[in-house]
């Protein structure tokens, strides 16, 4: 990762307000800063209500800044003129229970609604669907089947390969794995490390699920009453549990069970992300 | 500032939002104000007389004080009706019949202003906003809840006549719960579709293309609709919903004296408008208009 770059998205204190002016006006960010680097997967936790989702839309122009500024790849989103289009090319949008918004009869045919709202010939949709259907690990001949005959978690991966086949530079995802059963999830995870390791592509991923972050992210920030609270490596955010209990959020379950032995007095070391490092830790203490 | 309402559905509509002030209107009866608000509206279309219609706005404006809620806000909601709300008055001005007793206050070629045409046109305007108002009033100061048990005791001696009062005002509650659900998700569905480069932009192209640019929009908002609704029906099924019959309510209404003084003071204020319109006074407001032309 080379931090002296810049950013492929900068979010330079970003303030939003909904229905301004109306008796039911709510402040949903107070200055927000954040920078997404080409090579990064960032993620951002937080609390219900805390701004996640309306930080998300501002990442590809869904919401345009009302004070402050989003950058995305130099283009400054507050600009009536900006080239949202273009923002959108480069950035993928990847919203809550995404199998909601498949609409077409065959499968396929929804994967290619991005690359043909785009402007692509036949030739490039077809093959931008085979290359997204083939990264999410569904074979490309499911493309002709119904899409109502698949399952749940199909879906989902249909939809992810409905936003990749645009060919984003940034997929930004809101609660990706929310709802999916543990096959699903694993198998969605090892889908999004994969993709992000194709040079100059970036991840930004909202979760409840602490586990999700821990496993996939390389930097996270904390959101709370819609400012960043902390921002680090997970190992440096996961070590303030001092910040994150009182806000609600959890560590993830391998270091909570190594903090409850630290707790009953057992000297275990308490940095452990994975259920893997947690293991090794306790094996250690166990044997020396 | 930039524009970011590109998808903003919900917050343009003022009707139909409850603002929990806790004022004093917020706790009067729920069956009185539906009442009250009915009988207004009734009114500002019975009375002909700008005196009437006056005294109908000033008595919503009041209402508007009493309940703590700018009125800025309501009249925000009004903004996207004016341009119609204007044409139809213009309208009115220029094609009124032109009586006999009118006298011309302004001719330019087949265009004739009278007084009865301007009276008309500004007649007009002042009942819109008079309705609208009200209404408002009525949906900023009382929660879905308390309006459909409203109607449905309202409409409860109907129900010796075997009218289903209680299906029609549980038909009406799950009716005004889903308008803002579906706004959210229609918004949540632009959002993800135009995510995907879709555009759903005014104008360009065909009919047939316009609504087939829609399909993504409006294929799964159904799917989610049936999807929600199968939900209800599993969600009253599961709490032994059978019905009206022998139901009883959590929250009992109960008419207190401030109520029924709240409703004979708006039916006072209502018969006096009709009066108004009834002996005329037009006439004084007609001749001090021609006189200032």
């Amino acid at each position: 990762m080379n931090q002296r770059e810049a950013p492929i998205i900068a979010v330079q204190d970003l303030w939003h307000t909904y229905l301004a002016g109306t008796p039911l006006e709510t402040q949903s960010l107070r200055g927000v800063q954040l920078e997404v680097f080409a090579g990064e997967a960032v993620g951002i936790i937080g609390p219900t209500g805390s701004g996640k989702s309306t930080l998300l839309q501002h990442l590809n122009g869904l919401l345009r800044p009302q004070r402050g500024e989003v950058y995305v790849r130099g283009n400054a989103l507050s600009r009536r003129d900006a080239a949202v289009r273009g923002v959108r090319q480069s950035v993928g949008l990847v919203f809550q229970s995404p199998e909601d918004q498949l609409f077409e009869r065959y499968a396929g045919d929804d994967v290619a609604f991005g690359p043909r709202n785009f402007g692509l010939s036949a030739d490039e949709v077809r093959e931008r669907v085979r290359s997204a259907m083939e990264a999410v690990g569904l074979p490309f001949s499911c493309k002709d089947r119904l899409t109502w005959e698949l399952s749940h978690g199909q879906r989902r991966l249909l939809a992810l390969a409905g936003v990749l086949a645009v060919d984003p530079l940034v997929l930004v995802l809101d609660e990706p794995t929310a709802g999916l059963d543990p096959q699903g999830r694993r198998a969605l995870l090892r889908v999004l490390s994969a993709w992000r390791k194709a040079p100059g592509r970036a991840l930004v991923l909202a979760s409840h699920n602490m586990e999700d972050i821990a496993e996939i992210c390389t930097r996270v920030y904390v959101l709370s009453h819609g400012h960043v609270l902390l921002q680090g490596t997970p190992r440096e955010v996961f070590a303030r549990d001092d910040v994150l209990a009182p806000n609600g959020l959890t560590v993830p379950a391998a270091m909570a069970i190594l903090l409850l032995l630290k707790a009953r007095g057992c000297q275990v070391p308490t940095a452990a992300l994975t259920v893997e490092e947690a293991a090794s830790a306790i094996e250690a203490v166990l044997h020396g | 500032m930039a524009e970011s309402g590109e998808f903003e559905l919900l917050g343009r509509m003022t009707i139909g939002q409850y603002l929990p002030t806790g004022s004093p209107l917020h706790t009067i009866d729920p069956r009185g104000k539906l009442f009250v608000g009915v009988l207004l509206v009734l009114t500002t279309v019975a009375t002909g007389s700008l005196l009437g219609l006056t005294l109908l706005l000033i008595t919503v404006v009041a209402g508007f004080l009493l309940a703590r809620i700018a009125l800025r806000y309501a009249l925000s909601g009004l903004r996207p009706l004016l341009p119609f709300i204007l044409i139809l008055a213009l309208l009115q001005v220029f094609t009124i019949p032109q009586r006999g007793a009118a006298s011309v206050l302004w001719h330019w070629g087949p265009l004739i202003i009278t007084d009865a045409s301007l009276l008309a046109g500004i007649t007009l305007i002042g009942r819109v906003f008079a309705m609208v108002l009200t209404l408002s009033l009525l949906s900023f100061t009382t929660t879905t809840t308390e309006l459909t048990h409203g109607i449905e005791h309202l409409l409860l001696p109907l129900q010796a006549f075997r009218f289903p009062a209680h299906e029609l005002a549980l038909v009406a509650i799950i009716a005004v719960r889903f308008l803002p659900i579906l706004a959210q998700e229609t918004e949540r569905l632009m959002k993800a579709q135009a995510s995907r480069g879709a555009d759903f932009g005014r104008g360009r192209g065909n009919p047939i293309r316009r609504t087939r640019r829609l399909l993504p929009l409006v294929v799964p908002l159904f799917l989610v609709s049936l999807q929600r609704a199968e939900d209800l029906v599993l969600a009253m099924e599961a709490r032994c919903y059978t019905g009206g019959r022998g139901r009883t309510h959590l929250i009992q209404l109960k008419a207190r004296h401030r109520d029924y003084a709240f409703v004979a003071a708006l039916v006072g204020i209502a018969v006096l408008a009709v009066t108004l319109s009834v002996i005329s006074a037009d006439h004084c407001v007609q001749g001090w208009l021609a006189g200032m032309l």
